[in-house]
């Protein structure tokens, strides 16, 4: 299995981290103009499968599929959203969103001071802890 | 002289008469945590270079080491003060860093080449555990503050030092004394 | 890096430094601040900061779901008192439309040791936990107001902390879209 890229944004729509991994073909844009495309899309999926939702939506979105690859979608309950392509292959990655959230996010960007909460982030400590947490996960999934 | 006016006078207990507790309460290292952090950044707002903010941290530390000793001492009625200058820093190493920081501290050391230094070591000191020091300010160690407390300590307890905090096998505090208080300690040794 | 690895266990810290590093803090702003206003907005502002962190952890390690009413937070709020600084205050006096309550305490660690001189009963010594309020419930998309109803500091017999619930707030709406 083989995740392709991840983009982190907080409730304000901040991009707070993207990063690739195994991304092949890029989009052809800055990677702020495909993050703004990429927020804006989620939030008009979100709110559109809500309202054609037939029963009480709970979750709401969570992930959309192509042939070729899955975008796997996450967001605390403090609004902080996850995204995550990966192949089509791969399963459980709410599971993994959700630990990456508990693990990676709370314990190096919100106990860690060199990061200002809503800014973009720069520590190298969260850059190296979730590389390693995304490639472990690589690894034993395959 | 005025008849004392009963009315007048607040309904308020003075904090004098409620008993001491016994000092076993605990609470949850993350809310230390991210206060202390907190203070840090106040700190660094009000100082202008690295040197102030360690003066900061320290002064605030020094504050709190003076009464958390005075409050060591008034609950444990039978302990006495050290008068050793060892066995003072062995105190500090141990029942107290044990009582405030929940566990010993890992090291106290004695300088080689300096009969007046000290040090003690602690590789992870607790109120670093959220810190972490951006790159330009290198050698900023914000566990001066635990310093001062032990500055404190040493300072009302009739030992008068200097401690600093350094990035030295995780966090090394340097206690320098006073020559004079070198040389009571070792005309008591004479004795 | 300074930092290596963060254990995932809650450790505890002996509440007297906690409360003595508190009142160093407030003493410092007493000092550095000439209006006790500004010393309270301040504190305010600090546990603001805080707030923003600490629900983050609180909902990594208790798994919570989303609240449904301001009963449920109010649970949560209180459930996060005792984790926190292993303090359970009462839920008291809602409002009839429900959107409104009390925290009632009989202790409080960070007022330990702690008299307030005449001079200073503007000072909202623990005005720290409204901010931390404040800012915990912003990030879960409440919008609050809280403040001190009773002290004991002050005098009361009990400290009273007021919260009221305005409004909730939504995801930011991507530029350039109504």
């Amino acid at each position: 299995m083989t995740i392709y890229n991840i983009y982190i944004f907080d409730r304000m729509g901040t991009i707070l981290y993207q990063t690739n991994w195994n991304r092949l073909k890029q989009s052809g844009m800055s990677s702020e103009e495909e993050a703004k495309l990429m927020y804006g899309m989620l939030f008009s999926i979100k709110s559109f499968v809500s309202k054609i939702s037939p029963l009480d939506p709970k979750r709401g979105f969570l992930c959309y599929k192509t042939s070729k690859y899955a975008l796997h979608y996450y967001e605390s309950l403090t609004g902080v959203k996850f995204i995550l392509n990966t192949d089509i292959t791969i399963k459980n990655v709410r599971d993994l969103l959700h630990q990456l959230y508990k693990e990676i996010y709370v314990e190096y960007v919100v106990k860690n001071t060199e990061c200002e909460m809503g800014q973009p982030i720069e520590s190298e400590l969260f850059k190296l802890k979730l590389d390693q947490f995304i490639k472990q996960h690589m690894k034993s999934l395959q | 002289m005025n008849p004392i006016q009963i009315s007048n006078m607040r309904q308020k207990t003075s904090i004098l008469d409620k008993s001491i507790s016994k000092g076993k309460g605990e609470i949850n290292m993350n809310c230390f945590a991210l206060m202390f952090s907190e203070l840090v950044q106040y700190c660094q707002g009000k100082a202008h270079t690295v040197n102030e903010l360690q003066m900061r941290l320290s002064d605030l530390g020094q504050e709190v080491g003076t009464k958390l000793i005075d409050l060591h001492f008034l609950r444990e009625k039978n302990s006495k003060r050290e008068i050793k200058l060892l066995n003072m820093l062995l105190f500090i190493k141990s029942t107290f860093w044990k009582s405030f920081f929940g566990r010993e501290a890992d090291k106290l050391e004695h300088s080689n080449d300096d009969d007046s230094t000290y040090y003690i070591i602690e590789k992870e000191p607790l109120v670093n555990k959220f810190i972490s020091v951006p790159k330009d300010k290198g050698n900023l160690n914000c566990a001066v503050f635990v310093g001062g407390i032990i500055e404190g300590i040493l300072n009302s307890s009739g030992f008068n030092a200097k401690v600093t905090a350094h990035w030295h096998k995780g966090t090394t505090y340097m206690v320098k004394f006073e020559d004079h208080i070198i040389t009571r300690d070792k005309q008591m040794d004479e004795r | 890096m300074s930092r290596q690895n963060t254990r995932l266990d809650v450790k505890k810290v002996n509440s007297e430094l906690f409360t003595l590093t508190y009142g160093a803090i407030v003493s410092q702003l007493m000092k550095d601040y000439e209006n006790v206003e500004d010393v309270n907005k301040q504190l305010d502002r600090m546990g603001y900061n805080i707030g923003v962190r600490m629900v983050e952890d609180f909902l990594a390690r208790t798994n919570a779901g989303r609240c449904y009413d301001l009963r449920e937070t109010a649970d949560k709020i209180q459930y996060a008192f005792k984790m926190y600084l292993g303090i359970t205050p009462a839920l008291t006096n809602w409002s009839a439309a429900g959107d409104e309550f009390s925290l009632t305490f009989d202790t409080n660690p960070l007022t330990e040791f702690v008299e307030l001189p005449d001079n200073y009963q503007n000072l909202k010594y623990s005005n720290i936990l409204c901010g931390a309020l404040r800012g915990s419930c912003e990030m879960v998309q409440m919008d609050v107001s809280c403040w001190f109803v009773q002290d004991q500091l002050k005098g009361d017999l009990a400290t009273e902390l007021r919260i009221k619930f305005n409004k909730r707030l939504e995801d930011a709406i991507p530029a350039g879209e109504d």
